[in-house]
């Protein structure tokens, strides 16, 4: 089992009498369940640091295969704790911790820096702004895409057409476009133009300049009915929602 | 004497928690030779607590009959509720005497990401309490952690409306703990709540 790497915490749930089982998203190791002996007594040395979305540097130890490492250090990289703080924000990143549990593989390395940032990303905008549309929107788009589940939209899937002009719509179950031309009896959405650019800034853009992308409420609209569509229908997912308070 | 019987104990121990084979095995033989009304005493205490042990009406504390032992008794001071997350807080604040009041048990806390909801709690049996009269401050002793704050933070909100003082236990650095190995949240906590010396 490796040693040091950097995580966040997705949940975690107590074990015995005073441990913890904290399930983490590792940059270099994916999602990994790890085991923290006494946190829960007032004067562990893991203090506040396995609290939910911390973002810390942390140690493992155990052996190659083993199924639950031993947390031996957690040293606060960035608490999230303004987050925390807000009730509305707090369950809207417990939405994004469950889509990436649901969504990722345990233990799954190939990704994991990219799910990594991806998190981060998405915490990051939820603190700055709780309460943002936008934000779990786009992580859910580019989760979905990390797990293998990205809509295919650029062109028609069967005879390859790019222009505007053909009249695309989406095929949810087939999670593809098709143009006027090739369209079929099954259930489609119809996507504007405007819809089509937005999506592909957002799966083609660095997580970085996604924060130069501001859509109108009206497109913001339609791209969340989009993302909830794909999301059901195609890439045929349930997630249980983060109840709100 | 049959092996069945001891294994019998032996195997009914091992399902308590923290409790292997190896001590349930210390624990039976342990219990063996025990002074017989010592053993029956330890039996009867076991079958009694599944028996009579049921909430408290007022506060959900562990009570043997209508009302716990702390709602009843006329010496507690009436005016000020502690609010736990669990039956076993309230015996650590009473081992504190720090407190002479009355206790509401919460049934958990708060937890989004667990599914748990306000309507999961009782939290409604307590905004009830305070809407009753009498009461003066409100005490939110649950856990100094994500869940515990945000049910503190619920729950002050749903006591908005009456005039109550709604108080959250102190934050900070344990006692006979050293300032080197506090984390970073722990140490904000306890500066934020820093008082004058008296």
């Amino acid at each position: 089992m490796p040693g040091r790497t950097e995580g966040i915490v997705l949940k975690s749930r107590p074990f015995g009498e005073a441990d913890l089982i904290v399930e983490y998203l590792t940059r270099d190791f994916g999602i990994r369940p790890a085991f923290a002996k006494s946190p829960r007594k007032i004067k562990s040395r893991f203090g506040g640091s396995l609290e939910p979305f911390t973002h810390a540097r942390i140690s493992l130890m155990g052996r190659e295969d083993a199924n639950l490492p031993r947390l031996t250090q957690s040293d606060i990289i960035r608490p999230f704790q303004t987050l925390r703080e807000h009730s509305g924000g707090f369950v809207q990143a417990c939405g994004l911790a469950a889509l990436v549990m649901k969504l990722l593989p345990e233990r799954e390395t190939h990704g994991a820096p990219d799910a990594f940032e991806l998190l981060l990303w998405g915490l990051d905008g939820l603190e700055r702004e709780p309460g943002s549309s936008f934000v779990p929107v786009v992580f859910k788009l580019r989760v979905l895409a990390l797990a293998g589940y990205a809509p295919s939209l650029s062109g028609c899937a069967r005879c390859g057409r790019q222009s505007e002009a053909f009249n695309f719509s989406f095929y949810p179950r087939d999670g593809a476009l098709l143009c006027g031309d090739c369209k079929k009896d099954a259930p489609a959405i119809k996507i504007s133009a405007a819809l089509k650019g937005l999506l592909g800034s957002l799966q083609a853009f660095p997580l970085e300049k996604l924060a130069r992308i501001k859509p109108g409420e009206k497109l913001l609209s339609e791209l969340k009915g989009f993302v909830e569509t794909h999301f059901r229908e195609g890439a045929n997912i349930t997630v249980k929602p983060a109840r709100p308070l | 004497m049959s092996q069945g019987v001891i294994e019998n104990l032996i195997e009914q121990l091992s399902k308590l928690p923290g409790v292997g084979r190896k001590t349930a095995q210390r624990l039976a033989f342990f219990i063996l030779n025990m002074k017989e009304e010592d053993a029956s005493a330890l039996a009867g205490a076991i079958t009694d607590l599944k028996r009579k042990a049921r909430s408290c009406r007022l506060c959900f504390n562990i009570a043997d009959s209508d009302l716990c032992g702390i709602c009843r008794d006329s010496l507690r001071d009436k005016k000020r509720i502690c609010v736990v997350e669990e039956p076993s807080n309230i015996l650590v604040v009473e081992r504190s005497g720090g407190f002479n009041g009355l206790y509401h048990v919460l049934m958990g806390a708060l937890s989004p990401i667990d599914g748990i909801t306000p309507e999961m709690l009782k939290i409604k049996e307590l905004v009830e309490r305070v809407r009753e009269g009498g009461i003066e401050e409100v005490v939110i002793a649950t856990n100094p952690n994500t869940k515990g704050e945000l049910t503190a933070r619920h729950i002050k909100e749903a006591l908005g409306p009456f005039d109550v003082s709604v108080t959250r236990i102190a934050y900070g650095l344990p006692l006979g703990g050293d300032i080197e190995f506090a984390d970073e949240i722990t140490m904000k906590k306890s500066l934020e709540g820093r008082r004058k010396i008296e």
